[in-house]
């Protein structure tokens, strides 16, 4: 039954927490700590009291009554034997007597008074000793003690009388019963003296048995205060043991969650970077048809000129004839003329043709050429607008790069100005500024516009993929993505976008707000490319 | 191409704006073989010198001039006062401009590439109005020229007569309701009715009413 009960108190420690645990460790230790503290106290100060008390209970207390024994002996029973022997005067021996009689009753008194109030100091300590000690007998005997106080107190008086009987008389009076009556008081002050003793042995075996019982509970004590924090350590440390091993369990188990999925992330991110891609191919086709519609309006715009030309050179054979006035020399130069509208044609196809061919080669060129190049494409829906473009070149710049590519970004930033620029309403003020420069070892070419610049809102957005301002119609959102794409991955350079203050009319101070583009290709880079 | 009369326009000053210098030069080459004088020019500002210094009959304009709007450009002269029958030709076939074409009281919308027949045509549209009317100037002239010569009264009854000719060319009227409008004698009203009749100009279907008879005149 008990070790059953054990086993289960066992278990039911083994089950508890481990915070519980600990703070019962610390309840333990520290208890334990206090109690043998207390123990150790209590002990040092019954010895100290034990100490205090026979000397100044005990001690003094014989002393005292020695002293008495020996007044008798000494003084009075002295004083009477010289008187006896007539060596002293009877006045003498008066004087000597009442003196010692007085040193008598004095000693008895406080003797007597210290009897009274020996009452314990310390409580606690009283408690201690009458609890440790209540079956003992004290071999106190209060009658006994009293039967001989009354004795002597008798037997004094008794002297006390005789005394004063003789000195006042003046009569040889029975020394030898004065003797008697003196020794019969000292033999009683001695088994008075010999019964506080006996006391006093009494109490120190009581101290002592005291002290050792606080020892062996103190030992007890800490006995157990050491058995149970090992007992406690050993569970902490096998609740440690546990808990390390279920972390470490669990901390594989983690481990093999995230390699799974981090394997997992790697195949979703090798297939978004494939949709991604995907996803770029079909918007640089995008981009392409929307350049190529733009183009083809170009193109018609172009031909139609020419054509209107043509079509009335050939009419003009037919008016001609039906007047008579077909000449030779009329259809040389008519013909002459036809042929050459028919070549520029011939050449502006030729001119959209390249910028659209899938040639993916690079190629080296000045970027001077790119630029006309670009401009010469877009001056038709420049000049539908009244916009005027200046190109400024400070320093021409060798490329090895992809040639149409380049012109497709220049392409689209002048169209996205041209857009900006359509939004002004003073037809006279639109310009766009191309400034080419060298700089360390790039190209930097800026693209500046007075279209009144962007919203600084959405600067930080224009690159984004399908960010468009214009109305559905009018963009596809994915031009500036574009161009970023193509200067920052194809030509390792850099395009940027800043609003700016700028006197762009060379002959006029006016400020206008303006937008600047500036991309910055490497000319460094272009050869390692090439070697690739 | 002749179906319409197009030595008309031999009489017509026309001038011709387009920014195009090859295109004004081959359709000038084509148009002054028609045309009396055709002023060639690129701007409006040269335009305008040739509305205040020539004769003018007809404007031919592009819409879409260099810096400049043709349409601008009628605008400015309909502020001044000059109407002038215009021919606007475009490549651009959006209705943009059409609506202040029309509001311009524009004669002509051309496409280009320009036909030449199309165009030739609409100028011959644009003029015959005006040559028509130089013709029935000319008509009434030589009507009054010749009752200033004859017997007023007898070019008096024969107005009143066509002047009264209901839909069916037929006129009703007895001798002495002609009598209260002209002042003329009796005999001499009978004698040219009777005339007429002869020559089978005026034809008595019934009591009063005469048939003018159209196709007679062509015979005299």
């Amino acid at each position: 039954m008990v070790i059953k009960k054990l086993k289960k108190i066992i278990s039911y420690f083994d089950n508890l927490s481990f915070k519980y645990k600990t703070s019962f460790l610390v309840f333990i230790i520290a208890g334990g700590m206090i109690c043998i503290v207390l123990l150790s106290q209590i002990s040092t100060f019954t010895i100290k009291q034990d100490f205090d008390v026979l000397f100044d209970k005990r001690t003094k207390s014989l002393i005292k009554l020695e002293n008495i024994k020996d007044t008798y002996n000494v003084n009075i029973q002295d004083t009477i034997k010289d008187l006896e022997n007539e060596e002293l005067t009877i006045s003498q021996a008066q004087d000597v007597l009442l003196l010692a009689q007085q040193l008598i009753n004095k000693n008895w008194n406080s003797y007597k008074k210290e009897l009274e109030n020996k009452d314990d100091r310390f409580y606690i300590i009283s408690f201690i000793k009458k609890f440790f000690t209540s079956d003992e007998n004290y071999f106190e005997n209060k009658v006994l003690k009293q039967n001989i106080m009354k004795n002597i107190d008798k037997k004094m008086f008794k002297i006390k009388y005789y005394l004063s009987y003789m000195i006042q008389n003046k009569i040889d009076y029975d020394y030898a019963n004065l003797n008697l009556e003196i020794n019969a008081i000292s033999i009683y002050i001695t088994s008075l003296i010999n019964y506080d003793l006996s006391l006093a042995i009494n109490e120190k075996r009581n101290t002592q048995k005291i002290f050792n019982i606080i020892m062996i509970l103190s030992i007890i004590s800490i006995i157990l205060v050491f058995l149970f924090s090992i007992v406690l350590s050993v569970y902490i440390i096998n609740n440690f043991k546990i808990l390390h091993n279920s972390l470490e369990q669990k901390v594989e188990e983690k481990t093999k969650e995230l390699t799974e999925l981090n394997a997992y992330l790697e195949i979703k991110i090798s297939k978004e970077v494939a949709q991604n891609r995907k996803k770029d191919i079909i918007m640089f086709q995008q981009a392409r048809l929307a350049s190529l519609g733009e183009m083809l309006n170009n193109i018609a715009h172009q031909w139609r000129q020419p054509l209107g030309s043509i079509t009335m050179i050939v009419q003009s054979f037919q008016t001609k004839m039906l007047h008579g006035k077909l000449t030779d020399k009329f259809v040389d130069e008519k013909v002459q003329d036809a042929l050459l509208l028919a070549n520029n044609m011939s050449q502006t196809l030729d001119d959209f043709k390249n910028f659209f061919s899938p040639n993916k080669q690079k190629s080296t060129f000045e970027i001077k050429d790119c630029l006309d190049h670009s401009i010469e494409l877009s001056k038709y829906s420049l000049e539908k607008q009244n916009i005027k473009i200046k190109l400024e070149i400070k320093q021409n710049v060798k490329l090895n790069t992809f040639y149409n590519e380049l012109s497709h970004v220049f392409l689209n930033i002048i169209s996205n100005s041209k857009d900006a620029l359509c939004n002004i309403s003073n037809k006279d003020d639109r310009i766009i500024k191309i400034i080419v420069n060298k700089y360390k070892h790039s190209a930097v070419v800026n693209l500046i516009d007075n279209g009144g610049g962007i919203n600084e809102e959405i600067v930080s957005k224009i690159f984004e993929p399908y960010y468009t301002t214009k109305y559905k119609s009018a963009g596809t959102g994915i031009g500036l993505y574009m161009s970023k794409q193509i200067i920052e991955k194809h030509m390792n350079g850099s395009i940027s976008y800043k609003n700016i203050v700028h006197k762009i009319k060379p002959d006029s101070n006016e400020n206008f707000k303006c937008s600047l583009f500036t991309i910055k290709i490497p000319i460094t880079n272009n050869k390692e490319a090439a070697n690739e | 191409m002749n179906n319409r009369d197009l030595n008309i326009l031999q009489q017509f000053n026309i001038l011709y704006l387009e920014d195009d210098v090859n295109l004004l030069k081959h359709t000038k080459d084509v148009l002054e073989d028609f045309v009396n004088n055709i002023y060639a020019v690129k701007t409006s500002n040269e335009a305008m010198d040739a509305l205040l210094n020539k004769k003018v009959d007809v404007i031919i304009s592009d819409i879409l001039l260099e810096d400049e709007n043709g349409i601008d450009f009628l605008k400015h002269i309909k502020q001044k006062d000059i109407n002038i029958p215009t021919i606007l030709t475009t490549a651009h076939t959006d209705t943009k401009y059409l609506l202040d074409a029309i509001k311009l009281k524009v004669e002509n919308y051309i496409i280009k590439p320009i036909n030449i027949k199309e165009l030739l045509n609409s100028l011959h549209d644009v003029l015959l109005p005006i040559v028509q009317q130089k013709e029935i100037q000319k008509n009434s002239n030589v009507i009054r020229t010749i009752s200033a010569i004859t017997d007023s009264k007898q070019v008096d009854i024969v107005k009143f007569i066509i002047n009264n000719l209901d839909n069916q060319n037929l006129f009703t009227a007895s001798y002495s309701d002609i009598m209260e409008e002209v002042s003329i004698s009796k005999p001499t009203l009978i004698k040219l009715f009777k005339e007429l009749a002869e020559k089978n100009i005026l034809v008595k279907v019934q009591h009063k009413t005469y048939r003018f008879n159209e196709a007679a005149l062509k015979n005299i």
